[in-house]
């Protein structure tokens, strides 16, 4: 019966607007990374630490007014709010026990609410017990004033910061790589310590020395010792303690350089990890980013075209040679196997990218690249180079929206110069872009003053643009080729394909857009 | 028939092979690997095999003498630049087109000799760049390739007692009236440089000079024939 109800209340849950809504705007304010809110709440967070723990030191000296109590209960009902909502949001329960009713269903076993109940109580106790948890809820307990003695809990308030902290965590995450030195270099280090320590105690806490008067003095000692600080308050009186302090110092001094070279090594292993990690965050705040796969010679010149024009783009290469090129140039960059779904998941399907340029000279790799980026979004463009031409098929069959064969555009162009290279240079101009003349075209929107008017209205008398071709909807079936310049009349959605020096095509694009501004 | 001379049967080298019309050009084929060459034989060309240590398949090829363009489309720089000293070497007056792989060796190609160089991957790369950038203006580009056979570009030589001769670029009619567009020139007064008519220079077109032109074949070869009749 219990069962009943709470499965029946799981699915009221799960089928509730309002719930959905509220938990996933609890999520963008507290976990989601990529919210907006998130860093504002970060921020307020971090303020409230600081003056709650100013405030609780100053009150170890001072009597506190009325305000500052408030203020700081404020803040501890806030703190102990947002440790709710992190406890609420950090399982779903009503998908836990739903996923449970349909299992059970599938195997025809029999409902229990105590088992529904232990699962959830096992996953939520899992969370009080993390250590972000264990974090948040000492920060809340300084405050509860019959445990006075918790005042020294409130520095837990300060490790708060570092949950909100981003390097920090990383910093940590890397160390944590090291568990295993780390242990190893304790265990020495504790053996250390309490071998020299009862040595002592043996030799000198019978009388011998003043100053060891029981086991932790000797312990003190040795900690005082090993870690090379020596306040010298304890000192060896006998020969054998001396000996000891010979080996300890040499032993301690040991220790302290291999942890120290531990920690550096595992810095430098990481740091490229981390600085790409910075670069992927950096990539995800960018609106409609462009991805290039492969940084080689293609890669490169439509890098700097891009980075020319200011587009936003990241390239992806797996070589280092590559890799270290685009650093060198201030791009953004991944360095990654492409074949790999998890990069591409990460690059692509993550982040707002429309357009996709694949340009390794390895057609399977492309090929591999398409079809992943296909499968799960087809309206992706994705323009793709093809090495060899009996790939070009099998690119459009995958899909591909753009083909690009170099050596045939170039073949194409190269045969040009058999003629008077006349030709030659004029095309060569108009694809490569070798002075300032160039092709561009105009777009036409709803709403524009210019429809209804003649060509020859737009392009002003003395700018000598030539208009090339118009072509309806953008679309390359419907094209109008020389439209007359007095005769044609622009309707909405035609774009104006024309060739003219660059700077007049921006001052008439700029006219045009003025109607709308 | 043009004599053509390609040097590298590689993706390029074939690309151009197969634009080249047998009745029209006369295509032979060097390359230093024989395993292009047999290639190359297959597909039907006249192909030798050289390892460059001297210049006597070049001679045997008559780069000397009576060849009008040489390619060289070898997959390495530094084989095309050798190429390229060689032929200019042998003959002053050769055309010769090089394609280069770094932009770092273009100027070393026109030191070495070549009249022009290209790279696939410029080209390749400006093309992926003009879709995303301007993709209306790479589908009317699209219309010109040798493939979708619709638009094609043109050049028209001025003859000497052409009605074209001494008119200047603001008064041609003839080639409104046939539906092209006209783009620009090339004038030998001005150093056998290409002008774009949207530099804005009215200028007067001469007999030698060559007038470049946009429009559907049919109207190039009308236009074509009509400057031939006066």
């Amino acid at each position: 019966m219990l069962a009943r109800l709470i499965i029946s209340f799981a699915y009221f849950l799960d089928s509730s607007k309002n719930y959905c809504r509220a938990k996933s705007l609890a999520y963008d304010i507290l976990e989601n990374p990529k919210s907006r809110i998130k860093p504002y709440f970060d921020t307020f967070i971090i303020f409230l630490v600081l003056v709650t723990v100013s405030i609780l030191i100053y009150d170890i000296a001072h009597k506190l007014t009325y305000h500052f109590v408030l203020f700081e209960n404020m803040a501890v009902v806030i703190f102990i709010l947002e440790w709710l909502g992190r406890f609420w949001i950090s399982s779903s329960s009503h998908n836990m026990i739903i996923e449970y009713h349909k299992k059970s269903i599938d195997n025809d076993e029999k409902i229990s609410a105590y088992k529904i109940l232990k699962m959830i109580f096992l996953k939520k106790i899992k969370y009080v017990f993390s250590p972000m948890s264990i974090i948040d809820l000492l920060a809340i307990l300084p405050t509860y004033r019959p445990l006075r003695v918790l005042r020294v809990f409130l520095i837990f308030r300060l490790l708060k910061i570092f949950r909100y902290t981003k390097s920090l965590n990383t910093f940590f995450k890397i160390l944590s790589d090291k568990k295993f030195e780390f242990n190893f270099l304790l265990l020495i280090g504790i053996f250390a310590v309490f071998m020299s320590a009862t040595i002592m105690y043996v030799f000198e806490g019978i009388g011998n020395n003043p100053n060891i008067k029981s086991y932790l003095d000797a312990v003190y000692w040795s900690i005082i010792t090993i870690t090379t600080v020596g306040y010298g308050d304890i000192t060896p009186v006998t020969y054998t303690g001396k000996v000891i302090t010979f080996f300890l110092v040499g032993g301690g001094f040991l220790i302290l350089v291999l942890a120290t070279s531990v920690v550096t090594n595992a810095l430098s292993e990481k740091i490229d990890l981390v600085r790409e990690n910075k670069l992927l965050s950096q990539a995800n705040k960018l609106e409609q980013l462009i991805v290039v796969f492969g940084f080689g010679r293609m890669g490169r010149t439509l890098a700097g075209e891009l980075y020319q024009h200011k587009k936003d783009f990241i390239v992806v290469d797996r070589d280092e040679e590559n890799i270290s090129k685009a650093k060198e140039l201030g791009y953004l960059y991944m360095k990654a196997d492409v074949s790999q779904y998890e990069v591409i998941n990460n690059l692509v399907f993550q982040n707002d990218v429309k357009k996709v340029v694949v340009t390794t000279d390895n057609d399977a790799l492309n090929l591999s690249v398409l079809l992943t980026i296909k499968a799960e979004r087809k309206d992706i463009e994705v323009i793709i180079r093809a090495n060899n031409y009996n790939n070009i098929k099998k690119f459009k069959i995958a899909q591909a929206d753009f083909v690009i064969f170099p050596y045939e555009t170039v073949a194409e162009v190269a045969v040009e110069y058999i003629g008077n290279s006349v030709k030659f240079d004029a095309i060569e101009n108009i694809l490569l872009q070798k002075n300032s003349i160039t092709l561009d075209e105009i777009n036409i929107q709803e709403g524009n003053e210019m429809i209804g008017k003649s060509i020859s209205e737009i392009l002003m008398n003395d700018t000598n643009i030539t208009s090339i071709a118009i072509l309806k909807n953008g679309d390359d079936k419907h094209f109008i080729f020389n439209p007359s310049i007095d005769n044609y009349k622009l309707e909405a959605n035609d774009t104006l394909v024309v060739i003219g020096d660059i700077k007049n095509i921006d001052k008439i694009k700029k006219c045009i857009s003025r109607q709308f501004a | 028939m043009k004599k053509i001379v390609l040097f590298g049967y590689s993706k390029t080298g074939r690309e151009i092979a197969k634009l080249l019309n047998k009745d029209e050009y006369n295509l032979s084929i060097i390359d230093e690997n024989p395993m292009q060459v047999a290639e190359a034989n297959k597909d039907g060309y006249f192909a030798r095999h050289s390892t460059f240590n001297d210049d006597t398949i070049l001679i045997e090829m008559c780069i000397d003498s009576d060849v009008d363009v040489l390619f060289c489309t070898s997959n390495e720089d530094s084989l095309n630049l050798f190429i390229t000293l060689s032929a200019r070497n042998l003959n002053k007056n050769l055309k010769i087109l090089t394609l280069i792989y770094k932009k770092e060796d273009e100027k070393k190609m026109l030191l070495a000799g070549a009249n022009r160089t290209i790279s696939p991957y410029d080209v390749g790369a400006l093309k992926a760049f003009r879709i995303i950038d301007k993709p209306k203006v790479s589908k009317v580009l699209n219309l010109f390739s040798l493939n979708s056979n619709k638009l094609s570009i043109s050049e028209i030589e001025i003859k000497k007692d052409s009605f074209l001769d001494g008119v200047y670029f603001s008064d041609i009619t003839i080639l409104k009236e046939n539906n092209l567009i006209f783009l620009g020139i090339m004038d030998r007064e001005l150093g056998d440089k290409f002008i774009f008519f949207s530099q804005g220079i009215n200028h007067k077109i001469d007999y030698g000079d060559v007038v470049v032109v946009l429009g559907s074949k049919a109207d190039i070869e009308k236009v074509k024939i009509e400057l031939d009749k006066k």
